[in-house]
């Protein structure tokens, strides 16, 4: 993009970079919006709807001499083409002459409209687009102000098709420019769209089972340029114009991806404001203009029913209601009568405010052991140190650059990452995906590894010469290292042994360069600045204190085995957003505030610390957890409570050393974005909001602040052997599950699958069992789930894929063995 | 001279009919354009005419509409269309009756009729629900919701026979 050209736009000339798109660099330098409704700045144009005809011409030169031949008045002559072109297909070059202003341009526009219009209904009134819709805009704009057409001769066509369970297709209203098709196929690589028909019967079909089978099915509604694709949670909940936008960052895993809260106040909702609708908001560093489903449709747990809304304390050995002053007072006597023996563990979705009091908590009382949930991810640490440079956008890769995607099935557990990832491949990036089984990233993969389950990390030292050879000679080079098919131990083995290929190659301390794991929640980077980490959740877990302070983890949903250590804990406090197994044993279950009703910041799995602001009432007498540890330090006469997160977050600022100069002032920057989204742009990048919210801070690596980092020793663990008659039992994730904050988004339940277990099928054979069949998965300490059998050719052999969070059983969290039978 | 003017114009008008009303027991004739309180009006089979579409709310000045809207099924359905208004309010203390609200209209659902002995007791009474502002069932209508055959409504919003 060094190279300059020089183009002259309605008179006045204007540099842009070479190569670039014509209705880019018209918005981007002049402010000229030329009106499109198929182009779209982040796909391929089509010149589809002839909706940004202009004039265009090129400044004349001399063949002989090269030289730009001038008329009569002195001014370079211009050879107009004689029709006009459609701006979105132009590449802009040198001497290129454009008129965007003059009547044959206004002509073809009104004619352009006028035609759209034919058939299209006109029920803006009770259109969900309808005040944020490009089509309304436009026809503002440019539109002829009335029709030539006979209304009642408008083709009536179904105006509630469902395409899969989530979208709502209105074919009455589509005027079929593709962006939706487009997307499927061009961004995500999910080709589940096509048009059927020709001509006035065109219509938009799903060809997948289910339908619209994607997990970015919702950003389609965003870009459609009319109403014609709806979601199904949101279908007639407001009027645009009435939601408040409250800027805030998806709370279900490691790409932080910044979205916007259509917040307004409900009846149902007893009058509070209510989460309407989740909608993207602009960050290109993190999730670009996009989110997953789970991100838009995952927002129903903040007013669950179910949640947990006044304090308990046990009284007589009954958890009874008590007041948050009953329960302070209570919740100290314990804290004292623990006599130091405390610990903590804090769940991967917990804010960074909450993690700090905490440990001020913890330390405060003499106790030291910080644990991180789920103990399944190691290697924060390795990450602070050699992590994807400050400055990374996984955007920015391309030709010439190399991903390696080791042990995570990406599409899973951090869908944004996956289609960022995925692009990069399209643009010419070497992408090796490295997995004991088939993942979806299989798909867009230059290089493809098979090992088997639990030698991950011997499978990163050992790579293939040719591909590390590549690798290692790519300019840029990512490896997204997971814990898939591995114990704690094995995924700190595979950090290690990932971190020392990034040394050794030399691809760290810069830009689009270094390591990335996909930690389960929105903060298993905050844990580890804070102080939390996996391997002091085992150690609690092999002694266990005498009261133990758990936040927003649920150890028993998510472990199986967690009932034998916790039940040597005296005294547990449990603060969670639902009432679980564990706030019932626990000698008090204190109600916290979900991201949606609170001020803080997460730290995503690229360091990023971004901030989420209060958009929804409070559920109950919840409060927010940092100002729960804060009540109970000032009780404890650890000095006094602090009053607001901003203030919380100050004195991280002032003790933690990577989060130096991050206050929320800080956090909350902005600077324009290409391209230029939200706000009046609707037309353009469709209702992905503006980012006014703040794009957020980087934390900077060791390899960054240019320390010395060196290579570290991989210890191989002995990873678990099935004997005779066993499989290795591999829990997997699954991005739509039952977990208890997926679970109350009920609009997704049709999507969720039935609980299952994937087996090889020389296994299946072997046992006789065939797909459909019900089997019993039995693990040690006599822990069993029954699920559905699935030969799919999903599973290596030897090994049972277990999708987590799917049965209500807990299954289990890391590698181990067990016994299949059919039931 | 003048005195006898004077007490001329004086006599005269005593001889003429008082213009003053005993309200409320006598009420002076509406002018028919006059904007009294609002009523959500019904078609003829009873469905309602409001489809929810929030643009009353939109239009009115004084911030006095509050509209929910929720989706029409064949079981249960309100008004013809894809959509119709779950909750309806208006607060009378807050409306100025410039029925802007009328004239936004898209289905002329809402009009102003000519009531407008409107005082109140308690603040709250003065917020009217759906349930106080919607005309009663007319004669030979159903009341809402009613349940329908599938197919029959199939416009997002209905073709009206009255429209303007």
């Amino acid at each position: 993009m060094s190279d300059k050209v020089k183009i002259i736009i309605d008179d006045i000339e204007y540099e842009v970079p070479a190569g670039s798109n014509l209705v880019d660099m018209a918005k981007w330098y002049a402010d000229n919006d030329i009106p499109v409704f198929c182009y779209h700045p982040k796909m391929e144009p089509v010149g589809m709807c002839r909706m940004c005809l202009v004039e265009q011409g090129s400044i004349v030169k001399d063949r002989e001499t090269g030289e730009v031949v001038l008329d009569e008045n002195g001014n370079p002559q211009v050879r107009w083409f004689p029709k006009l072109q459609t701006a979105c297909t132009q590449i802009v070059h040198d001497g290129m002459v454009i008129r965007t202003n003059t009547e044959a341009v206004k002509a073809a526009r009104e004619n352009v409209v006028e035609f759209l219009l034919t058939s299209h209904p006109l029920d803006c009134p009770i259109c969900d687009k309808g005040g944020e819709c490009p089509l309304q805009n436009l026809t503002m704009a440019h539109g002829p102000g009335t029709s030539r057409m006979n209304y009642d001769d408008k083709m009536h066509l179904d105006k509630h098709v469902p395409l899969g369970d989530l979208i709502f297709l209105d074919e009455e209203r589509c005027i079929q420019c593709a962006r939706c098709i487009r997307f499927q196929d061009e961004i995500v690589g999910d080709d589940v769209l096509a048009f059927h028909e020709r001509g006035r019967k065109l219509q938009i079909i799903t060809n997948s089972d289910p339908g619209f089978d994607t997990y970015f099915s919702g950003n389609t509604t965003d870009i459609c340029p009319v109403g014609a694709l709806t979601t199904a949670d949101f279908r007639f909940g407001a009027r645009p114009w009435e939601l408040t936008e409250v800027p805030s960052i998806c709370p279900h895993d490691a790409a932080g991806s910044n979205i916007s809260l259509s917040v307004r106040l409900d009846r149902d909702f007893g009058g509070r404001a209510m989460i309407k609708r989740v909608m993207p908001r602009q960050n290109e560093y993190v999730n670009e203009i996009w989110i997953s489903d789970k991100t838009r449709f995952g927002h129903h747990f903040t007013r669950s029913e179910d949640r947990l809304k006044k304090p308990m304390i046990k009284k007589g050995g009954v958890l009874t209601e008590a007041t948050w002053d009953e329960a302070i007072r209570f919740v100290v006597d314990a804290l004292k009568a623990a006599d130091g023996s405390v610990a903590a563990i804090a769940g991967s979705s917990t804010p960074n405010e909450d993690l700090w009091t905490l440990r001020k908590l913890v330390e405060g009382l003499g106790g030291g052991l910080l644990g991180a949930w789920t103990p399944t991810h190691a290697g924060a640490d390795l990450v602070a140190q050699v992590g994807v440079g400050k400055g990374t956008n996984l955007g920015d890769l391309g030709q010439g650059d190399a991903v390696l995607i080791i042990a995570t099935d990406l599409e899973e557990e951090v869908p944004i990452w996956r289609l960022r990832l995925k692009q990069a491949a399209d643009r010419g990036a070497y992408l090796v995906v490295a997995n004991a089984r088939k993942t979806r990233m299989d798909d867009f993969a230059s290089d493809t590894v098979r090992y088997d389950y639990g030698q991950a990390a011997h499978a990163m030292q050992n790579l293939d010469a040719a591909i590390a050879k590549k690798l290692k000679e790519a300019n840029n080079l990512i490896i997204v290292a997971g814990a898939e098919g591995l114990t704690l131990d094995g995924s700190r083995a595979l950090m290690q042994a990932a971190a020392n290929f990034l040394i050794e190659s030399g691809h760290i301390g810069k830009p689009n360069n270094g390591l990335l794991s996909p930690f389960p929640g929105a903060n298993g980077m905050g844990l580890h600045y804070m102080g939390f980490s996996p391997e002091a959740t085992l150690q609690i877990m092999q002694n266990p204190p005498k009261l133990l302070i758990v936040n927003q983890a649920e150890l028993l949903a998510d472990d199986p085995f967690a009932a034998e250590w916790l039940n040597k804990v005296e005294t547990i406090i449990s603060l969670n957003l639902f009432p679980d197994a564990v706030s019932n044993m626990a000698a008090a279950a204190l109600p916290i505030q979900s991201f949606a009703e609170r001020d803080g910041t997460f730290t995503n799995g690229e360091r990023r610390v971004q901030r989420f602001y209060m958009a929804q009432g409070p559920m109950g007498e919840a409060l927010p957890a940092w100002q729960v540890f804060s009540q109970l330090s000032e009780a404890l006469g650890q000095g006094h409570a602090k009053l607001s997160a901003a203030a919380v977050m100050k004195e991280i600022t002032e003790n933690v050393e990577a989060f130096a100069g991050m206050r929320y002032k800080e956090l909350a920057r902005v600077e324009r974005q290409f391209p230029d989204v939200g706000g009046e742009d609707l037309y353009y990048g469709g209702t992905a909001y503006q980012n006014k919210g703040g794009l957020g801070v980087q934390i900077e690596t060791s390899a960054d602040k240019g320390e010395a980092v060196s290579v570290g020793e991989v210890k191989l663990p002995d990873s678990p052997k099935p004997k005779k008659g066993q499989v290795l039992v591999v829990p997997v994730a699954q991005l739509f599950n039952r977990q208890s904050t997926f679970k109350p988004s009920v609009l997704v339940h049709p999507r969720v699958p039935q609980p299952y277990v994937e087996i090889n099928s020389k296994d299946a054979a072997r046992m006789n069992i065939k797909t459909g069949d019900l089997v019993e998965v039995m693990m040690a300490d006599q822990i069993r789930v029954t699920v559905q059998a699935h030969v799919n050719g999903g599973a290596p052999e030897g090994a049972a894929v277990l999708p987590r969070y799917l049965t209500d059983e807990a299954t289990p969290m890391v590698l181990t063995v067990g016994e299949i039978k059919k039931v | 001279m003048n005195i006898i003017r004077g007490f001329m114009t004086t006599f005269k008008h005593l001889s003429e009919e008082p213009v003053t009303l005993q309200y409320p027991e006598q009420v002076r004739p509406f002018q028919v354009r006059f904007k009294g309180r609002h009523h959500l009006r019904r078609y003829e089979n009873g469905l309602e005419k409001c489809i929810g579409c929030a643009l009353c709310a939109a239009a009115c000045p004084a911030d006095a509409i509050w509209v929910e809207a929720a989706e029409n099924t064949d079981e249960a359905r309100y008004s013809p269309g894809e959509r119709y208004a779950k909750t309806y309010e208006i607060n009378m203390l807050r409306c100025i009756f410039c029925g802007y609200c009328e004239d936004a209209c898209p289905t002329q659902a809402i009009e102003l009729g000519h009531e407008h002995q409107l005082s109140f007791t308690d603040r709250r009474d003065a917020i009217y629900t759906k349930d106080m502002l919607i005309d009663p069932v007319p004669e030979g209508g159903q009341d809402t919701p009613q349940q329908v055959e599938p197919g029959v409504f199939t416009r997002s919003i209905p073709v009206m026979p009255d429209a303007k």
